[in-house]
């Protein structure tokens, strides 16, 4: 037994030695940021090691502020987010209870598009998707332009086609025979039920949106329409930068997306691994 | 009743005020000409109180892709004046003539042309049609610490070629400790290449834009000169924020450049830098050789779809057209004007402290007149960026030679265009 | 089983209207437009602008390497990494978990321009942190924005620690998936960890693993926002330059979207054959 316990706490110490001086390492950059966030730029270029917070962290958004209206690229950012969000949950939804509820003529077709599309690169679609919306439509710098083309995700019919094909039809049938509507059924008992995959999914779509960075670049470029990373991109080559400016951006950008991680931790893990366990 | 009457037109007053005063216009700029613009406002408010400028400075590139997003899109999200680049304008009038307003019928009539000169033009031109206002020009001169060339025992009498300067690099380089002689942006330009291409009379098309020449004799000299230094180990990358930094960390002895540059080294220099910088001209390739050329400067262009394009020309029109505009960008920013009538001014013979009270506006705008016109063409872009992975690859001693680097690039950039190849 | 074709449609109809108007027509058109000399208006009918100019053009060439490079270097490392992580972070014996799983996994919602932006101070020749911790160690001065070896392995580094934990999470969630039972019998049979680990864990591993490969693939071929972050838009000298960011180049700065369709479909059959390839391979290992 105690032999067993020696062997234990020898794997332990090996395991803690390898994996402890990693997370260091991955942490490094993160801790920068708010470090370099609250740092001027002569102290961010200088000879010397800053891994303690300064005080210019006020100094520093006044410059980005100067530099760009931040806050308002903030605020588009995560209008864009939230209603891309519900849009694309309330889309894939209906979609994904389609496919795993119903026989219909063209469902193999359907679903067969859908998956084709998972292994297609976006950069099939972004210069048609520009060409039209830009040119042919003229909505650049719209809400219209930022949230409905991105729409489209096949990830998320799959993901809530599971869902719903896991929840027992026992009690949609009951539902129909007291002569509930179908789309009653879907909107008071399916997605009810549906509830923690919803709330994964919206956190994955949420993410991937609040980050986008190609689709926004191209399409809004009106500074009262730009998004938080195209606004950050963009300070990269300014003669004069502040870099303690862009780092207090790229902390406002990041902080709010690491507190989501933290507290609902479950949820954006299932919403990560659901598209392998198929 | 008189007094009833001074009031209404009191009120008649401040109402006519407040309605023009609601004139505002955008600019997109980059770089110093920024700063070089928002100083030409104040100047032009207390002559037009009713137009508000507001100045958006961002990236070179960033506004260049903006533009050219917004040109795609039919206009949106365009600011009422857009900065562009010279070389880079044919290819908005090539592919949305609509995008730069014509500025003929807002006032640009011949005798406004004719205050500046034909090679700032030259590009704005399509037909009857003038599509941008000329900003500034770019003489290229080389900017040099007197310091470091001291030490060295270096003057400037010593350097009238390419190989002299490649002397003086190597004994400058040895007299300063950690001083590299010059910079170039190896990594993301092909400038040394259009600047000493142009001083031999080459560029990247022919001058009527029909035929790629960037493998003639003069281009082939530039890449050799490139290729010479920086087998010398005199050359290091930087691009034009990291020249400014090195600059300003005394780490470098000479920037090559258009003059423009002039306002952003002295603007980022630390006091004690007062005094040690000079300017002269650029070294020529052969004895006797040509030693002017131009680099970079841009033009100011009116949205085609700003419904305020009144009061964007009318901005141009000092701000570029007049000589007070002018020379106050050139005090501030050292933006060198491509407004003639500029040129006479007294500020221009005046000594400047900061170069060691050298009158370089002198030198350098004795470059101006002996500098020819370069088809950008609306391939320029496309030539560009096969010059630099060019310069790459022949640094790395892929190639056997210039010619034969610059002869691959030709053909690269004929099933790029469709244009042929010079003979 | 009746058909409800209509109520079906009903459901489905809004999100195949999006489909249809930002996919599939998208689809069609570049297809078409990659047929098409766009240079000049009006746009005419001219392959040899476009693919002809693709069989021949050395900056398709070299972004295809870079791709392929980051593609053959990255992605084996940092599934390799993910794998032992998974295990790592799963083991009973581990400590302070919460922390450990927020290093790796925080990294995940971090967007491309905040990240890039931290990168490029750390990653500063004269300033950044890593070489001055380099320099500690006797290493001298590297050049990573300005050294296209080094500028390349800057890239790989940055892509790494972005998604080694997307990865990780997936890989973990395999491995907690792993009936426990399996591996009571092994300590019956008194197998080593690393035998365990070998034998029975990393086999049963491998659909997920393979999974994680094709993600990672599909990821790499379309690479645009770091390097054109992070390395200064494909820097040094092209030598970051990848496929997304020559397709976002030449349909963006020069306005050839002919050829960047072009460009565009080489990116979507290679992204197609890579996986098909990654799971042809893992099939034949079965038989």
């Amino acid at each position: 037994m105690i032999l067993k316990n020696k062997a234990m706490l020898r794997r332990s110490l090996l395991l803690h030695a390898v994996i402890v001086p990693l997370a260091m390492l991955w942490l490094i950059p993160i801790w920068l940021m708010f470090i370099f966030a609250t740092l001027g730029d002569s102290a961010i270029f200088s000879p010397q090691v800053r891994l303690l917070p300064g005080s210019e962290f006020f100094e520093n958004f006044r410059r980005l502020q100067e530099d760009l209206d931040f806050v308002r690229t903030v605020f588009v950012s995560f209008v864009v987010a939230l209603v891309y969000t519900v849009a694309s949950v309330v889309l894939t939804s209906m979609a994904g209870w389609a496919i795993a509820i119903y026989r219909f003529r063209g469902k193999w077709a359907v679903l067969g598009l859908i998956l084709g599309t998972l292994t297609l690169p976006y950069f099939v679609v972004v210069i048609p998707q520009f060409i039209m919306v830009a040119r042919d439509f003229g909505l650049s710098n719209t809400w219209f332009a930022l949230i409905i083309p991105p729409l489209f995700n096949s990830l998320g019919v799959l993901f809530m086609r599971q869902a719903f094909a896991t929840m027992p039809k026992d009690l949609f049938d009951a539902a129909r025979v007291e002569g509930v509507t179908e789309w009653q059924i879907f909107r008071y008992v399916a997605m009810p039920l549906a509830k923690p995959m919803l709330a994964a999914l919206s956190i994955i779509l949420f993410l991937h949106s609040w980050n986008n960075y190609l689709w926004p670049l191209l399409i809004s470029n009106d500074k009262t329409m730009m998004t938080a990373p195209v606004a950050l991109g963009s300070l990269f080559g300014l003669m004069d930068v502040s870099w303690g400016g862009v780092m207090v951006g790229a902390t406002l950008m990041t902080a709010p997306m690491l507190l989501v991680f933290v507290f609902l931790q479950r949820f954006f893990l299932t919403g990560i691994t659901a598209g392998a366990v198929k | 009743m008189k007094m009833l009457m001074s009031t209404t037109a009191l009120a008649l007053t401040v109402t006519a005020s407040a309605a023009t005063a609601e004139t505002e216009i955008t600019v997109w700029a980059w770089g110093s000409a920024a700063p070089g613009l928002q100083a030409t406002v104040d100047g032009f408010n207390a002559q037009h109180s009713d137009i508000k400028v507001t100045i958006e400075q961002n990236g070179y590139s960033d506004v260049k892709s903006r533009v050219l997003a917004a040109c795609a899109a039919g206009g949106a999200g365009l600011p009422d004046v857009f900065q562009f680049q010279n070389v880079e304008m044919e290819l908005i009038i090539a592919q949305f003539p609509d995008c730069a307003a014509d500025l003929v019928p807002l006032g640009f009539d011949d005798s406004a042309q004719s205050n500046f000169p034909e090679f700032k033009l030259f590009a704005l031109q399509q037909g009857d049609k003038v599509l941008g206002m000329p900003w500034d020009s770019g003489p290229v001169m080389m900017f040099y610490r007197r310091d470091f060339y001291e030490n060295a025992g270096v003057s400037l009498e010593d350097i009238e070629t390419w190989d002299d300067f490649i002397e003086a690099g190597k004994k400058v380089q040895a007299a300063n400790d950690g001083v590299t002689m010059i910079n170039d942006n190896l990594n993301g330009g092909a400038e040394f290449f259009r600047m000493i291409g142009e001083e031999q009379g080459c560029g990247y098309f022919s001058e009527d834009g029909g035929e790629i020449t960037m493998a003639q004799s003069g281009c082939v000299a530039a890449l050799e000169v490139i290729g010479k230094l920086n087998e010398a180990g005199l050359v290091s990358a930087a691009n034009f924020n990291e020249k400014i930094q090195n600059n300003a960390a005394g780490v470098v002895a000479t920037q090559m450049s258009g003059a423009w540059m002039e306002g952003p080294i002295r603007n980022n220099a630390p006091e004690d830098q007062a005094g040690k910088w000079g300017i002269y001209e650029m070294p020529s390739v052969v004895d006797d050789g040509a030693r002017a050329a131009n680099f970079g400067g841009s033009l100011l262009a009116v949205a085609g779809n700003s419904d305020k394009k009144e009061a964007a020309y009318t901005f141009l029109s000092y701000a570029l057209g007049t000589v007070e505009g002018q020379i106050t960008m050139l005090k501030d920013q050292g933006l060198v004007p491509s407004l003639t009538s500029a040129l006479d001014d007294p500020y221009v013979s005046q000594p400047s402290a900061f170069w060691g009270d050298q009158a370089i506006w002198q030198t350098v705008l004795g470059r101006l007149e002996r500098i020819a016109p370069i088809n950008g063409t609306e391939y320029f872009s496309d030539a560009d960026q096969v010059m630099i992975a060019t310069q790459t690859a022949f640094l790395n001693g892929e190639y056997d030679s210039a010619q034969a680097a610059l002869d691959e690039a030709a053909k690269q950039v004929m099933f790029a265009t469709g244009l042929p190849v010079a003979e | 089983m009746r058909l409800h074709t209509k109520t079906a449609y009903g459901f489905i109809g809004p999100y195949l209207l999006i489909f249809v108007a930002f996919w599939a027509w998208p689809i069609i058109y570049s297809f078409y437009l990659s047929f098409l000399s766009t240079r000049r208006a009006p746009w005419s009918f001219n392959p040899t602008m476009t693919w002809g100019r693709l069989t021949q053009d050395p900056a398709f060439y070299n972004a295809l390497k870079n791709t392929l490079t980051i593609l053959a270097i990255q992605v084996p490392i940092m599934i390799a990494l993910a794998c032992i992580l998974a295990v790592l972070l799963n083991s009973s014996l581990l400590r302070a978990r919460g922390i450990m799983r927020f290093a790796f996994f925080a990294p995940v919602v971090i967007g491309e321009a905040a990240y890039a932006a931290v990168f490029r101070l750390m990653f500063n020749a004269e300033f950044g942190i890593v070489n001055k911790a380099l320099g500690s160690i006797g290493i001298g001065k590297i050049d990573w924005f300005a050294n296209p070896t080094a500028a390349m392995a800057l890239i790989i580094l940055a892509v790494t620690w972005r998604w080694v934990g997307y990865n990780a999470i997936i890989i973990l969630a395999g491995l907690q998936s792993i009936p426990k039972d399996v591996y009571e019998a092994a300590i019956l049979d008194a197998v080593t960890p690393r035998q365990q680990f070998l034998y029975i864990t990393l086999p049963l591993l491998k659909p997920v693993i393979v999974f994680c490969l094709v993600l990672s693939t599909i990821g790499s071929m379309q690479l645009f926002a770091e390097p054109f972050l992070i390395t200064n838009v494909g820097g040094p000298g092209g030598a970051t330059e990848t496929l997304g960011l020559l397709l976002y180049k030449q349909a963006f700065l020069n306005l050839n979207f002919g050829y960047a369709s072009a460009i565009a479909y080489t990116i979507a059959a290679l992204a197609l054959i890579i996986s098909a390839l990654n799971l042809w391979v893992s099939r034949g290992d079965d038989a």
